[in-house]
């Protein structure tokens, strides 16, 4: 097999705008003060010149980076061909920083627009996001909860593309279960701890594109509470960091080794030793110890959004390719014309059950862009209202601790399918290395591990989301649902879809009662039980919701504009569809869902361990 | 020194393309507009040169609707340091070319580097048109540039049938871009947002006192013809006899 560049990335940016803009009205966003130095024709720009990026840069090295891999010699990691220009141009761009605030030296632009940026280059090339993601990532702490001094040190390089950034939270018996870490950290003077331990599974631990690595890293401290309220976060320099800013030597922070992993093989996942043989010097980020957890919890909302669009966006990009395959690729004849031996070959995308995985797909990738567009949305919000509005911005910020878990395993979920559906449009063709799907469900399936598994995800909703602000979240949720259901009910386009997403929301509700009523007899384990299948049932009817919302919209441009190309003509009937499709074949399993968790069925509790095989 | 670009807002080369319902132009609903492909390397040469100048001005011009304000922001963004647009509704090579005059006459750049054409139409006259008109130098279909005598004077290396001509010339001069003379830059981010705050200067045509009307009037558009589906042959033999009777490639 040739090993020249392809670029087999494929964006939708038409179904982009709509929902960002036509839908969820992020142009709104620019008449406030904290977004007015933008507007819709500079990320109009800004989209241009990534997708560009993508199709010329990202794209080509995406397929030959996960068959290169990344390599560990001499203690030092070297990522595949390619990455060190595409680093360089992704940085002279400057769109790390788009949504960076413009004091850190950033563009502050909304997270909804950088969530469509994201879509772009996660789908171009996800392994090599991982690297700014996480530079990204581990500068916002610095950011939100460092000195002034750290952010001086710290900020200018990685925001620049100099250093690149990491967090560092598991440990090899410490993954779900983080109050369980042993790295330890011992007080030198100021803020100077020294710290030792091992971490792994840490995304872009080491690697050649930056001239050094922050670590943002949880530790112990000596003498502090156990679990996870004893728990800080320290900075910790790959490399000294001189008083003139250069890398000097070695902070005693070894790369032990790199996974060899199933998917996202061009971003380096490593095994990293601190203080093994000498002195890592670590320094507290901000001025409090113990207070690890909280930070990191703060900071999640944006890693778990994070997560989720990497699902959807590889996703975008096998569903597109599939669809591209299926209008090329002949094979059969039209059902049409079965008694008729020498009935032409039509291609494959006129067979009715290919239209209804096209069709299935379409209408998760809509479902899912929708959702994590309007969790970005509503981060938006708390930016804008914060000061102006507390009461609004208190009803977004629950919004978004609601949507977040959602968010994220929803499209990682859903993501990860949406792959497989594409392989099987393709055929033994989507099975074999020549075609990109077979990367893109490999790549896929780490999203609902890592960034808390889905059942963190589940758990997290249940136990701690459903009762945010005293249950005043999920009242919010539910209100906007309701709201809708009364008032489109007799739409003369969507009412009967309307009608079941408001059955279905009603069984949500007998479900959600059945929790907290686990909840409130403490039957702990049937709670954790039923918690993902209700998260997925939850998804369903939030995805349903908006993409109902997305099938008014389109609806109305469909049917108002008179002098609307076919195409568009085209694609605003292809939104209806998507909705109405998602209502009647997709979202309905929330009754089934829901019957299960109403069941009180403990058989999976019940079952002896012996009864799942006796052969151990 | 002081260099003067242009910025033609054409459809997207990816874009598809339908001839409207009466024949006479394009199907303009649901197409993405861009920088005319050529334009953009003349704006690529034109930053070149000013950042190894160290100091030069560069001056982006655009003549059509307002909807061109889109591209120049697109050049500003890429770093040109300001703009203007003239206003004129529809305007053929000619018409184009006595706007520019007037826009030189104005602007009295040292140089204009403009694309060889626009790929919309493919007239691939203007440039020559302004020179002439101008009686300025001109060098066409370049692929190298280099200038001289502080700026005084140029060195291009043109792309002809068969190979490639050297030419040397006085400044001022009007040179056309091609393919390989550079490889235009992205628009970064920092400069899509300082492109916000440099001046966009907007002209009315009809203020310049010059003859607007179009000297030359498109009769019909027609798409071109579909290429027929091909077919599989049973052996070598019918293939030759086909290429030989039918295609008559052999």
């Amino acid at each position: 097999m040739s090993d020249a560049n392809i670029n087999f990335f494929k964006a939708d940016l038409r179904s982009m705008e709509f929902t960002l803009y036509e839908h969820l009205g992020a142009q709104e966003l620019f008449e406030h003060e904290y977004y007015e130095h933008m507007s819709r024709e500079d990320c109009d720009q800004v989209m241009q010149q990534t997708l560009r990026l993508c199709n010329e840069v990202l794209g080509p090295i995406n397929s030959s980076g996960d068959r290169q891999g990344c390599t560990l010699k001499d203690g030092v990691v070297t990522t595949p061909d390619g990455y060190k220009e595409a680093w360089k141009q992704l940085w002279e761009l400057g769109l790390p920083n788009f949504s960076v605030s413009l004091e850190a030296g950033g563009f502050q632009g909304p997270m909804a627009v950088l969530g469509m940026l994201s879509e772009l280059q996660m789908g171009a090339n996800i392994s090599f996001t991982m690297y700014s993601g996480l530079t990204y990532g581990a500068m916002e702490l610095i950011e939100h909860f460092g000195t002034d001094d750290d952010k001086a040190r710290f900020i200018e390089g990685m925001t620049s593309g100099r250093y690149g950034g990491t967090m560092c939270l598991s440990e090899p018996h410490a993954g779900s279960d983080v109050g369980a870490i042993t790295t330890t950290a011992t007080h030198i003077d100021g803020n100077s701890y020294l710290i030792k331990g091992s971490k792994c599974w840490i995304s872009g631990g080491d690697h050649d594109l930056a001239e050094n690595i922050i670590h943002l890293l949880l530790a112990r401290v000596e003498g502090a509470p156990e679990g996870t309220q004893g728990i800080s976060l320290f900075i910790v320099p790959r490399d000294v960091i001189n008083e003139d800013g250069s890398s000097g030597e070695n902070n005693n922070v070894i790369t032990a080794s790199l996974e060899h992993k199933l998917g996202i093989n061009s971003s380096a996942t490593a095994v990293l030793n601190f203080g093994d043989d000498g002195d890592c010097v670590g320094y507290l980020c901000g001025s409090e110890e113990n207070v690890g957890m909280k930070q990191m919890f703060k900071m999640m909302n944006g890693a778990r959004l994070s997560v989720g669009l990497q699902g959807h966006s590889v996703a975008a990009t096998a569903y597109l390719n599939a669809l591209a395959y299926a209008r090329d690729r002949k094979q059969g004849a039209s059902v049409k014309a079965f008694k008729d031996p020498n009935a032409p070959r039509v291609s494959i995308i006129e067979h009715s059950d290919v239209r209804r995985m096209l069709l299935e797909m379409k209408s998760k990738i809509d479902g899912m862009r929708a959702i994590a567009g309007k969790m970005a949305l509503h981060l938006d919000w708390v930016n804008v209202l914060r000061d102006k509005d507390p009461d609004q911005a208190a009803y977004h910020q629950g919004q978004v601790d609601l949507l977040t878990p959602i968010v994220k395993a929803y499209c990682s979920d859903q993501g990860f399918r949406v792959c497989e559906t594409a392989i099987q449009v393709y055929g033994g063709a989507g099975y074999v290395k020549d075609n990109p799907v077979e990367q893109y469900l490999r790549d896929s399936k780490i999203f609902s591990i890592y960034e808390g598994t889905n059942h963190i995800q589940a758990l997290d909703l249940v136990v701690r989301k459903l009762r945010g602000r005293k249950g005043q979240d999920l009242a919010d949720f539910s209100g906007d649902l309701t709201d809708f259901v009364e008032a489109n009910s007799q739409d003369p386009a969507i009412g009967a879809e309307t009608q079941l997403l408001g059955e279905a929301s009603e069984r949500l509700q007998t479900a959600g009662a059945a929790i907290v009523g686990y909840m409130m007899e403490g039957k702990l384990d049937q709670l954790t039980l039923y918690a993902t299948p209700f998260m997925q049932a939850m998804s369903h009817v939030a995805v349903c919701h908006l993409l109902l919302e997305a099938a008014l919209v389109a609806e109305g441009a469909r049917t108002q504009d008179f002098d609307q190309s076919q195409e568009e003509f085209d694609f605003y009937a292809g939104k209806v569809m998507s909705g109405k499709f998602y209502a009647n074949f997709i979202m309905p399993e929330v009754f089934s869902l829901c019957r299960a968790i109403c069941s009180a069925d403990r058989s999976a509790i019940d079952i002896p361990d012996n009864g799942f095989c006796t052969q151990w | 020194m002081k260099i003067l670009v242009t910025a033609k807002r054409v459809p997207d080369p990816e874009t598809t393309i339908k001839v409207n319902a009466d024949g006479t132009g394009i199907e303009e609903a649901g197409i993405k507009w861009v920088v005319n492909p050529f334009d953009e390397i003349a704006i690529e040469e034109a930053l070149r040169i000013k950042e190894a100048q160290g100091e030069a001005e560069v001056v982006i011009v655009s003549v059509g609707s307002a909807d061109c304000q889109e591209q120049l922001r697109t050049g500003l963004a890429m770093g040109a340091d300001r703009a203007i647009l003239v206003s004129a509704d529809n305007p053929d090579p000619t018409a184009v070319s006595r706007i520019l005059e007037k826009i030189v006459e104005q602007e009295s750049p040292d140089l204009v580097i403009m694309g060889k054409q626009a790929i919309d139409d493919d007239s691939n006259e203007v440039g020559q048109m302004l020179a002439q008109r101008l009686g300025w130098p001109q060098a066409t279909f370049i692929s190298e540039l280099e200038l001289a005598g502080g700026g005084g004077s140029a060195t291009c290396v043109r792309e002809i049938d068969g190979g490639l001509e050297t030419l040397s010339f006085p400044l001022p001069a009007v040179i056309t871009a091609d393919l390989r003379l550079n490889e235009p830059r992205y628009a970064s981010l920092p400069g899509i947002m300082k492109a916000r705050k440099k001046p966009m200067e907007e002209i009315d045509a009809s203020s310049l006192g010059i003859e607007l009307g179009r000297s030359v009037t498109i009769v019909s558009v027609q798409p071109p013809p579909e290429r027929a589906a091909g077919r599989v042959v049973e052996s070598v033999d019918e293939l030759i006899a086909a290429l030989q009777g039918e295609a008559k490639v052999l």
